[in-house]
């Protein structure tokens, strides 16, 4: 039994597309980014908070009464949340049967979350799949992962991670000889263009990725495409000239999607990107053509 | 990779490169599809001919006489360009019915002109002017010329007019059709008739008709070499007579009947003047005055004969035509292998002919009777074709005409005959990645996988040899055979869900306002959750008695007054003539395998209903049970607060042991007391089954608002171990994982596991192997049956709306696949809820 905590927003079983066969994805909360595209924008927080989802709720109005801090008005339109006064007890979910209003994030037990991992071990053998950690950036509770990783190896469940790769390099320390597969984000090389992407520097990240690299870690280099944003062709070559100069042989694209953006009103929150339209299929194609032609192999999510 | 004859490759690249639709399966197709279904009384009018002229003879040969009158009188008709002949009636999508099984529904059917298929007004069945004449007067003569209601009367004189109120009108029980009152009876109960079956043994197809005929006679000879006695009505020896009699009879007039069609081939060639085209019917002409009669001699006459074999299943009892086509793979194979190594056949040939078959298998179609229209697609007739498998020994049989099988069925996408795959965890990937892909193309369900070592293990179990046991294949809805034996009918099933409704109101049927169950206990008196529970079981046990009584009595009688089916008894002729009795009468090779099928319905309704009350009443106290049946009773209506506490208690699909562990407890509680009443004819237990075919949207119709959130008249769950529609939200693991938990498909046969993928989950090879992953460890679990829809649920609302532009969209239902625009509203909005796993 493993009593570390953790703040954990979800878990999602046949998750296919975050390493190789069936995974189970357990998606923690906090991020040290605010990447401008983020499409789990309740992930960036690392502790819990309220949502609402004006399309499902009756306006019963039990959430504001149910409310110990006063915290929600109810309109017309819904629940209005005053988040300077709501401390996230998730009181008002409690009887919200539309489950219109939510709690994200709630905290669980290391073992507590790997009894929902082990349920899917004979999927994991059949598929070679196993439990990915995502986020948030799963490391700002590395302790967690450590420990949830631990038990995976114990059961020989193969263990892989989404990172940003902005931790302290003593997080990765930590992990890389319980860890399988990193899945590691680039989201640009230009320094000064990473920071008003994501609002940090890309310094510490690009650091960490060459020092896996070097230990002997697994990488899977990963690239979020946001159209005019970090896509250009200036801003591929560079990628793939640093990914050649780390040796490493293939790279992932993840073309922009808008799955996210309604989550932003729930959380009272405006997404900066609305106006963006997902690229036309031959600017992937091109894309993935200029790593393939630097000899780098390039798959895609389609 | 696997190899195959001659060590050619076997890839779906290579199958792929097979033409199945050649111009000549394409026009054939065509003309299927585009023709409207078509009343075809002339098979009725001349079994009721012969009936009429039999008068006073024993009822097995009068049955075996109004069989063969049909074969040797009825119209023969050799469509253009087929290769495979062999009709059901002289259209190409002809309705053959017997008057004199339905007689009273069709009279009201011809006074209502409800000629219609009347699932979804898509398809109308049409009838000519004078065949409406003669069937008015057929129906006419059998309105006036029925036996006494052997069945009812008994039924009725032994347990009351109560118990029909139990079993029928209160919906405790479904198969109404069994079970209805007068005047809705025919010549024949449905359920003593010959039908559901296995049709094509192997091992009749190699011997050939002649070699039973001969053996029949010789069993004659022998008994009046003996100077056994005969003539005594009531005694074996008469039975015996008769019976063997009855073989002869009808496989003679197969034989004649085949020869029949050698001869209108040769009318037709004499009168063809393209060449290419009147050697094909001098072909045709030759193989059959060859086959059934004799072994055959190639590829192509083993295909002839199959279907001869299949068709005249059907031809006898047309009013129940799932009659599957059996292990179709091994059949052909041994006939196949030898032409191909002989430089005989090419696989493109062999896989025109099979393209022939498989459009003539799917030609007939039935009589849609029940008004309600809700309970089977049209067009539903389950030629079933079962592929692969093991000889129980770990020797994977699949072999190179599984693939040809396959091909076809993906080439030319019909919904029937539907494939089933005996999976083993010996089987090679490849093979089972190609399966995959003609699923994705065929979209529903098709083809389905069954547990090939737990077929053979649970017969084990019952006393049946291994290789016996490895011999089995799919047949009817949900269920399957042994090639050795047979168990027809008694298949019936309880509505657990409405069991569980009078459980709430002590015995007692709001919806119909009369005490129709047991005194269980008024639910007042309920204040621990086990006290609800065992009132349940002893609802539960109250109507498992009375269908036990039902089915004993039932029968009793029927034995007595019935036929017993000399085409029937022909197939397993091994066993069916030293016996002298029909195969479902002790006339096969383990008789016991005839114990009844006894089915419940709504089990995964009830473990959610369960759950529910357990957890808002009894753990979280958040309500009385007396507040939650209040608000039942009121169909929710006012007590919106209660009915969304119930929505969102916990749901068996989602991995969650509170609800699982209520499950599985379940099912062994309610097998135990079904099986603690041994079938009265065997002595063995009954065996428990989940039936399918939709009967869930009948029995929902009679049942009111239940604590999982149900309201009054939706469909109770369908077969087996898929979740409530829309409540599996954890995934397909999770839900397989729910599904297999604790071997319950071990105990209940017939159990389906329905599982509902958007298309892009099967889109690209990678993709295929993760769902490939999963089906070896849903079996690996044991699991039992396990089928893919796949579609998207946008697509499904499309066709909703525009039927005609989706015409070829195919999903899976229960235990058959169908056109989504051929089912009724009620059932496509279903199919639309049940959860789409998408990542």
């Amino acid at each position: 039994m493993s009593e570390q905590k953790g703040v954990i927003f979800n878990i999602q079983r046949y998750s296919i597309d975050d390493g190789p066969g069936i995974r189970t994805i357990v998606f923690l909360k906090g991020c040290p980014l605010r990447c401008l595209w983020c499409c789990n924008p309740e992930s960036q927080n690392l502790k819990p908070e309220i949502s609402h989802n004006s399309n499902l709720c009756v306006k019963c109005g039990r959430c504001a009464m149910r409310c110990p801090n006063k915290a929600i008005t109810m309109t017309e339109n819904g629940p209005v949340i005053n988040r300077e006064i709501c401390v996230s007890c998730g009181t008002c979910t409690e009887e919200c049967y539309p489950q219109a209003i939510k709690l994200i994030g709630e905290e669980k037990t290391v073992s507590e979350i790997y009894r929902i991992v082990k349920k899917d071990e004979m999927f994991y053998r059949a598929s070679g799949g196993g439990l990915t950690v995502s986020g948030g950036e799963p490391l700002m509770q590395v302790d967690f992962v450590e420990e949830l990783f631990r038990l995976c190896r114990a059961d020989r469940i193969p263990t892989a991670v989404e990172t940003c790769g902005m931790v302290p390099r003593s997080s990765f320390e930590k992990i890389l000889p319980l860890t399988d597969l990193f899945l590691y984000d680039i989201k640009q090389m230009d320094d000064e263009k990473h920071r008003k992407l994501t609002a940090v520097s890309n310094r510490q990240i690009l650091s960490n990725l060459s020092w896996l690299v070097r230990h002997g870690a697994n990488v899977l280099v990963r690239l979020p495409l946001i159209p005019g944003l970090n896509d250009s062709d200036e801003d591929m070559k560079a990628v793939a000239e640093y990914v050649q100069s780390l040796g490493l042989k293939r790279v992932e694209l993840m073309p922009y999607h808008d799955y996210g953006s309604g989550k932003y009103s729930q959380l009272d929150r405006e997404y900066e990107l609305s106006e963006l339209k997902r690229h036309e299929e031959q600017r992937v194609v091109d894309i993935h053509n200029i790593f393939e032609n630097m000899g780098i192999k390039c798959d895609y999510i389609k | 990779m696997s190899k195959g004859v001659l060590g050619r490759e076997l890839s779906a690249a290579e199958m792929r490169k097979l033409n199945v639709m050649t111009p000549r399966v394409a026009k054939r197709r065509a003309i299927w599809e585009n023709e409207n279904a078509k009343i075809c009384p002339e098979g009725s009018i001349l079994f009721t001919e012969s009936w009429k002229a039999t008068e006073g003879e024993p009822v097995d040969i009068r049955w075996a006489k109004g069989f063969a009158n049909k074969l040797l009188k009825g119209q023969v008709t050799i469509f253009e360009d087929e290769l495979i002949v062999g009709s059901l009636t002289k259209n190409v999508k002809g309705v053959e019915l017997m008057t004199s099984f339905r007689p009273f529904e069709i009279q009201k059917m011809l006074k209502d002109g409800r000629f219609a298929r009347n699932m979804s007004d898509q398809v109308a069945a049409t009838i000519d002017e004078d065949d409406m004449k003669a069937l008015a007067e057929e129906t006419e003569y059998w309105v006036n010329h029925l036996p006494p209601d052997y069945i009812n009367d008994a039924l009725r004189k032994e347990l009351g007019d109560q118990h029909f109120e139990l079993m029928n009108d209160a919906s405790c029980v479904l198969e109404g059709p069994y079970l209805r009152k007068n005047p809705e009876r025919g010549l024949f109960a449905d359920v003593g008739a010959w039908g559901g079956v296995l049709a094509v043994h192997e091992d009749v197809v190699d011997a050939g008709l002649g070699a039973i005929i001969k053996m029949a006679y010789d069993e004659i000879e022998k008994m009046k070499a003996e100077g056994i006695d005969f003539t005594k009505e009531g005694t074996d020896a008469y039975g015996k007579y008769n019976l063997i009699q009855a073989i002869i009879i009808s496989c003679e007039a197969i034989v004649k009947w085949a020869n029949r069609y050698s001869e209108e081939a040769k009318r037709l060639a004499a009168l063809e003047t393209n060449e290419v085209r009147k050697k094909e019917l001098e072909k045709i002409a030759d193989v059959c005055s060859w086959v059934p009669e004799h072994q055959p001699r190639d590829y192509w006459e083993a295909v002839q004969a199959t279907r001869f074999l299949h068709l005249a299943v059907r031809k006898e009892q047309p009013q129940r035509p799932e009659n599957s086509v059996g292990r179709l793979d091994r059949i052909l194979y041994k006939y196949y292998k030898p032409d191909v190594e002989a430089g005989k056949l090419t696989r493109q040939d062999a896989a025109e002919l099979l393209g022939c078959f498989w459009l003539k298998t799917r030609e007939g179609e039935i009589l849609q009777v029940q008004p309600a229209a809700t309970r089977i697609a049209p067009g539903t007739n389950l030629p079933n074709i079962t592929i692969c498998g093991t000889d129980g020994n770990g020797h994977d049989e699949t072999n190179e005409m599984s693939w040809i099988i396959l091909e076809v069925m993906r080439q030319i996408h019909l919904s029937e005959p539907a494939v089933y795959i005996r999976y083993n965890k010996v089987m090679e990937d490849d093979f089972l990645l190609y399966a995959l892909e003609c699923n994705k193309d065929m979209q529903g369900g098709i083809p389905a996988f069954l547990n090939d070592e737990m077929g053979a293990e649970r017969y084990i179990a019952r006393g049946v040899a291994k290789e016996d046991a490895y011999n089995w294949a799919a047949s009817g809805c949900l269920g399957y055979h042994l090639d050795c034996s047979e168990h027809t009918g008694g298949s019936m099933h309880i509505n657990q869900a409405k069991v569980l409704e009078l459980t709430f109101y002590d015995g007692y049927d709001p919806l119909r306002d009369v005490q129709v169950g047991i005194h269980s206990g008024d639910p007042k008196t309920f204040d621990t959750y086990e006290k609800l529970y065992d009132a349940f079981l002893k609802q539960e046990d109250f109507v498992a008695k009375a269908l036990h009584d039902d089915y004993a009595i039932r029968w009793k009688v029927d034995r007595e007054h019935n036929f017993q089916s000399g085409l029937g008894s022909a197939y397993l002729y091994k066993y069916t003539i030293p016996i002298g009795k029909c195969p479902t009468r002790g006339g096969c090779k383990y008789p016991n395998a005839f114990t009844g099928w006894v089915g419940d319905r709504g089990t995964t309704d009830v473990a959610d209903c369960l759950a529910a009350v357990k957890y808002l009443v009894y753990d979280q106290k958040k309500i009385t049970l007396e507040q939650l049946i209040t608000a039942m009773r009121a169909n929710w209506e006012g007590y919106e607060d209660i009915h969304q506490m119930c929505l969102k208690a916990p749901k068996y699909g989602n991995d969650d042991e509170y609800v699982d562990d209520i499950f599985k407890k379940l099912i062994f509680d309610t097998q135990r007391i079904i099986e603690s009443r041994p079938d009265p004819f065997t002595g063995e237990k009954p065996i428990p089954f989940k039936g399918a075919a939709s009967g869930h949207i009948l029995h929902g119709m009679h049942v009111g608002a239940l604590p999982n959130g149900r309201s009054r008249g939706e469909s109770v769950n369908d077969a087996g171990t898929s979740a409530m529609p829309g409540m599996d939200v954890n995934g397909p693991t999770a839900l397989i994982n729910s599904s297999t938990c604790d071997n319950i498909s071990w105990e209940t046969f017939g159990n389906t596991h329905n599982m509902k993928f958007a298309s892009n989950l099967f889109d690209n090879p990678e993709k295929l192997k993760l769902i490939l992953a999963m089906v070896r460890v849903f079996f690996e679990r044991g699991g039992w049956h396990i089928q893919f829809n796949i579609t998207d649920s946008k697509e499904l609302k499309e066709a909703q709306k525009d039927p005609a532009k989706w015409k070829n969209l195919m999903v899976r239902v229960g235990g058959y696949s169908a056109y989504f625009v051929d089912l009724p509203t009620s059932l496509q909005n279903e199919i639309i809820k049940r959860t789409e796993h998408t990542v």
